[in-house]
């Protein structure tokens, strides 16, 4: 497939690319203010979200371009629909944009950036996000969770459907009601590890109507193997699936809320005995679609679920023994690089993941760590997300910011001036020979295919097409199997 | 001097935070030193040399030029002032117990139990929870808990809202009191997950490691809309008898 040609600069793109800015900013406030307030005693974690924002900057519309090359947006989001691997929320639905924009805000504030300088990097990477989030939300027809009133009907009815005739009953207390809890607690807390006090190796998505009474909520846990993320090599060489998917019946409660960060809210509480039945599987980019994992019965699945927990728990005390022995600078880089990385998964997707993209910190970003202390790094993240009270945040005194009331914005649109020939750098250069005070990453990548080396992994990636994404099944869409007699 | 093509914006002011607004002024002054220094315009400037002649050494002086003012960075992270006991704040700040200004007390009730603290609570349960305080402040805390075990019936006092510090030994709680964060942290989370009692954003004063505290599970869990409007849905602590 050809990248599509992206259209020219005009009046209809620049205000387009404003509005898909505008939204983005007023996810992230609202995102950042409900949803969460982080630290850590043992990762420095705003100095690592400052250094990822500028690496995002400075690499991902090169990246991006050259993903696009071999595989163009929406068709990635098409395979993505297909399996539970790190291309959904929060990954792509609101990290790839929303850590971009903030890179280019941050460096606007110190002074490196006019509002129109790289200009055509800023609608290279809006463009690729909207592309990709229209054809990821394709069933439910919205951009963004946050416009589906905060929900994700990611899959269409014949998946909701095999995903719901394949649950195994869940009695609260009994064995697979107690391997299912155990599992989801352990895997969350190896999680959260692996990805250097970020939620991003785990997310949520639906809810979906079973009956009256029940929900279908979709939970992927990912990078959990020796697959991308060099500080897991060795550490997980025993975790066999990199994905998991869980699919998870709920009775009794209502999901009002699953945001773009893949975090859910219910009516009343999610506890575990409301878990009503549950199904397991794995999925990549050389699957067809997910796998079962230990469905064959009851007991088989109890034992799986164990079974993982036993080696999610082992690798979470290996880790975490590794990480503690780190220096800042290792803490730093894990951390910047797992957020900075967060949307690694379209180059595995299209077949180009390279290293040397995804794993180093680019020098123009690299010179920015020694101002980042503990102190300067959180209270300018949390002017720069929270507060907005950075200079270029502020706006016309008669502004009421959606959430705030504010006469403020997160994040500087493009200015129109350019159509009238204002000046303006169209691009950044591309990335520079980067690096990283980590070790670096080995060759096994874990697949469903087993455990392949890197040119191994991306050849294979670029000869697949999973059947579901072949043309013709690809857009028999749900209108059209609603009309067999017209359409199908 | 030359000036930034972005300064003496129309709206904007200065940063908030006066660390934030020292190192911003400091940095773009270097731009700005640096752009009249290159001869170029900004087309020219922004298109390449900037990123050659703004070097990591340039901005270490900026480090060092606050610090020179006497000024010494809060740490978050134990290894930021373990590895720069210079540019940081002591880590006598980890030691002892938690004497929060704003944490509500009382002197001790008809059953001699005395309210000590408050959260927020992330699960409503049907009823409270006592156990024994103990802190987890520091990795090295957490591996001598790995390797003794934690003591049943124990509630983690903690400062660290992430997920990561007492990876190894969170699930072996029987509840978590933390001074961060919110319902919706990575810990909350984490402790929902995992089903045990947990207070996040807790102001707490006058316990120390070994008392026996009871927590205020039966409270109603603190909602997103809570935080959105500032309303505060406070779930107790006493300090038992």
């Amino acid at each position: 497939m050809s990248a599509p040609v992206r259209p020219a600069i005009s009046y209809a793109r620049l205000l387009e690319t404003n509005q898909l800015i505008q939204a983005c900013g007023d996810s992230t406030y609202w995102l950042c203010l409900t949803r969460t307030v982080q630290g850590s005693k043992l990762y420095p974690v705003s100095a690592y979200i400052l250094l990822s924002y500028l690496n995002a900057f400075y690499r991902y519309p090169s990246l991006i371009r050259k993903v696009e090359a071999v595989m163009p947006a929406e068709a990635i989001a098409d395979r993505a629909r297909q399996m539970g691997v790190k291309a959904q929320n929060s990954s792509i639905g609101w990290a790839l944009p929303c850590f971009y924009l903030l890179g280019r805000e941050y460096l606007i504030n110190l002074g490196f950036l006019r509002p129109q300088d790289a200009l055509d990097d800023v609608i290279t990477v809006m463009d690729f996000w909207k592309r990709f989030q229209l054809a990821w939300h394709r069933n439910d027809g919205h951009l963004t969770n946050a416009d589906y009133n905060q929900r994700a009907q990611i899959l269409p009815h014949a998946a909701v459907q095999r995903f719901a005739g394949e649950l195994h009953p869940v009695v609260p207390g009994d064995a697979l009601s107690v391997a299912a809890q155990r599992f989801l607690a352990t895997v969350s807390q190896y999680g959260f590890l692996v990805s250097a006090e970020s939620r991003i190796s785990l997310t949520n998505s639906g809810p979906y109507r079973l009956d009256d009474d029940r929900q279908l909520l979709m939970r992927d846990f990912m990078d959990l193997g020796e697959t991308s993320l060099p500080w897991l090599d060795d550490i997980a060489a025993d975790m066999p699936y990199n994905n998991l998917t869980v699919a998870m019946a709920v009775t009794g409660c209502h999901f009002h809320l699953v945001d773009d960060w893949g975090s859910f809210e219910a009516t009343p509480e999610f506890t575990p005995d409301r878990l009503t039945g549950i199904g397991l599987y794995t999925s990549d980019t050389l699957s067809e679609g997910h796998q079962p994992v230990g469905m064959d019965s009851p007991a088989t699945l109890a034992a799986m679920l164990h079974d993982l927990s036993d080696r999610a728990k082992a690798a979470t005390d290996r880790l975490w023994l590794r990480m503690a022995g780190w220096r800042r600078d290792q803490l730093i880089d894990a951390g910047a690089l797992c957020y900075y990385a967060i949307c690694k998964e379209i180059a595995h997707i299209a077949g180009v993941f390279d290293p040397a993209d995804w794993l180093e910190i680019d020098p123009r970003a690299e010179r920015f760590r020694p101002l980042l202390s503990d102190d300067y790094a959180d209270q300018a993240l949390g002017e720069l997300v929270g507060s907005l009270t950075l200079p270029s945040q502020q706006t016309a005194p008669h502004g009421l910011m959606k959430w705030s009331d504010k006469p403020t914005r997160v994040l500087t649109p493009l200015p129109l001036s350019v159509l009238n020939g204002a000046p303006y750098l169209p691009r950044v250069a591309p990335p520079q020979k980067g690096g990283s005070h980590l070790p670096p990453k080995n060759d096994r990548y874990r697949t469903t295919r087993g455990v392949l080396s890197l040119a191994a992994y991306n050849e294979a990636a670029r000869a697949f097409v999973p059947a579901a994404c072949q043309p013709a099944a690809n857009f028999r869409c749900e209108t059209t199997l609603a009309y067999p007699g017209a359409l199908a | 001097m030359s000036l930034l093509p972005t300064d003496n914006g129309l709206w904007g002011g200065e940063p908030d935070s006066p660390l934030v607004a020292a190192v911003h002024l400091s940095v773009r002054d270097l731009v700005r030193r640096r752009l009249a220094e290159s001869g170029l315009d900004w087309e020219a400037f922004v298109a390449g040399p900037i990123d050659r002649c703004i070097t990591a050494p340039d901005l270490a002086a900026i480090d060092a030029a606050i610090l020179a003012t006497g000024h010494r960075y809060a740490f978050s992270a134990t290894i930021s002032a373990v590895e720069r006991p210079e540019a940081y704040q002591g880590l006598a700040a980890l030691d002892g117990g938690f004497a929060h200004p704003d944490a509500p007390t009382a002197p001790p009730d008809a059953e001699g139990k005395s309210l000590c603290g408050a959260g927020d609570n992330v699960v409503q349960a049907a009823a409270d929870i006592e156990g024994i305080a103990r802190y987890v402040r520091s990795a090295a805390q957490v591996i001598a808990l790995m390797e003794s075990g934690v003591p049943a019936g124990s509630i983690a006092i903690i400062d660290d809202s992430g997920g990561t510090l007492t990876a190894p030994i969170l699930d072996r709680f029987a509840g978590l009191v933390c001074a961060g964060g919110t319902v919706r942290s990575h810990l909350g989370i984490l402790a929902r997950e995992h089903g045990i009692a947990c207070l996040m954003n807790v102001r707490l004063a006058g316990v120390q490691d070994g008392d026996r505290i009871r927590l205020e599970t039966s409270a109603a869990a603190r909602t997103a809309e809570s935080y959105l409007t500032g309303t505060d849905m406070p779930a107790r602590i006493w300090k038992l008898p």
